[in-house]
């Protein structure tokens, strides 16, 4: 028998993974659950590989997110432990911070990563449309989700985290996930009039 | 509101059919008003997110603050050095005698650690060719040989999707999915293009009967054989190892 094929997921851990599928009201508590159930990494961090408590906070806060944007799209799939994927993850995260700081990369020119939805756009284009998007000033694009109104910006940036319009409607008391789109179209459309009068 | 903002939610959501989605991009490619518009969509919703992901950390900040403190480094330090000192005997103990047992009794590796370095050994970094033509490919193993298995693997889809005939986006996602550990979808990716005749070295066979080594579930392993003897009888892509395994299995 091979055990390693067994299911290793534990009741509390399936529990935590369930309520950040669901995406609903729940997954806030999930996330909060999933972080505070392997915070010890962050002491870990500290005694064996010996970063200080922000680079260590930093890792392991990244390493959570990373999780719940994978779970939350169903790329986890539970063959191994929990705690297993999660440290796996981490320590990729370690490495890279490493590299990052042995080449000196780290953040003195802080840009976003490459967006994932950008690799969905045909070659004959990509390089234009990410010239482009290089070209942004993140810091007037933050000033100006504040002047959308707190409404726009929350319901901006559950979209932007991967909730659904339909879980966004659910989340924000909306009657549908069409009036959700509407709304959410309205409010970039909003965001980028402000932006663009810069 | 901007019709065109819609359009192109549509198109990043994945609701236009094919002939919208060509339409799409070639609307991408010559208008560069166009152009513009699409690229404020990405950087948004890029600029949202790592702002969602900034007002996340600040939460799990507060939540660390609620815990007992975390560290309390030097009284933990110094029983962590003894145990440090005991481990590591320990443990240089356990690796001279697993050595020894290796050397002395175990004549042969097992189906999953043929497989383990196999893998190791040729999928590790995946060379990145410098044709123009299959700039998304690059992209992808780029991407993978970042360690970016996610990416990789979205990448590959889209361009397999996009062109279901080449095999070479769908050989790449098999071998992401095998990184990931995700070894029926892998098995699905390899299988697709198995009676692709126009391949003149088709390593099908060859990398299905990796994956089910390394899976290792009951019935793999003779799955595995009939694969390798059908490797080494078409003379096809991996004869030379299937022969040095069929004769450990």
């Amino acid at each position: 028998m091979n055990l390693f094929n067994k299911p290793t997921l534990s009741t509390d851990e399936r529990d935590i993974i369930d309520s950040i599928t669901q995406n609903g009201a729940g997954r806030k508590k999930g996330e909060e659950r999933l972080f505070n159930r392997y915070a010890y990494f962050i002491k870990e961090a500290i005694y064996k590989h010996s970063l200080s408590e922000e680079d260590a906070f930093d890792l392991y806060s990244d390493t959570i997110i990373s999780a719940i944007e994978k779970i939350a799209s169903g790329s986890f799939e539970g063959r191994s432990s929990l705690k297993t994927w999660l440290y796996s993850i981490f320590h990729n995260k370690y490495v890279d911070l490493l590299r990052k700081k042995t080449t000196n990369k780290n953040s003195i020119h802080h840009t976003l990563s490459i967006s994932d939805l950008l690799l969905q756009v045909s070659d004959q284009s990509k390089t234009i449309v990410q010239k482009l998007v290089d070209k942004t000033d993140w810091e007037i694009l933050r000033e100006r989700l504040v002047q959308v109104g707190e409404s726009c910006r929350q319901m901006l940036l559950l979209w932007a985290d991967g909730y659904s319009d339909r879980d966004i409607a659910g989340l924000m008391e909306y009657k549908t996930s069409d009036v959700v789109k509407t709304s959410r179209l309205r409010c970039l459309e909003k965001l980028k009039q402000l932006y663009r009068k810069t | 509101m901007d019709n065109n903002l819609e359009y192109i939610d549509a198109y990043f959501q994945r609701m236009l059919e094919p002939e919208e989605i060509r339409r799409f991009e070639q609307k991408l490619a010559e208008d560069p008003e166009f152009a513009e518009e699409v690229a404020f969509y990405l950087a948004a919703k890029q600029g949202l997110k790592a702002e969602a992901e900034k007002e996340k950390k600040e939460r799990f900040k507060q939540l660390l603050s609620q815990q007992a403190p975390v560290i309390n480094i030097d009284r933990e330090r110094n029983t962590k050095r003894i145990w440090m000192y005991r481990v590591s005997a320990a443990a240089a103990i356990v690796v001279c005698l697993l050595f020894a047992w290796y050397f002395f009794f175990s004549s042969s590796a097992s189906p999953q650690q043929m497989a383990d370095k196999y893998i190791n050994d040729n999928f590790k970094d995946l060379g990145i060719t410098m044709s123009a033509r299959l700039d998304s490919i690059q992209t992808g193993l780029r991407l993978y040989n970042d360690g970016q298995y996610d990416s990789s693997l979205k990448m590959f889809e889209t361009i397999s999707q996009r062109d279901p005939k080449d095999y070479l986006p769908k050989k790449y996602a098999g071998i992401v999915c095998l990184r990931l550990g995700n070894y029926e979808k892998a098995l699905q990716y390899f299988r697709a293009f198995e009676n692709d005749d126009t391949l003149y070295s088709n390593p099908s066979l060859f990398y299905q009967a990796v994956t089910l080594l390394k899976r290792n579930q009951s019935g793999d392993k003779q799955q595995a054989k009939e694969l390798l003897q059908r490797v080494v009888k078409g003379d096809l892509d991996g004869k030379e190892s299937a022969e040095q395994w069929l004769k450990k299995l």
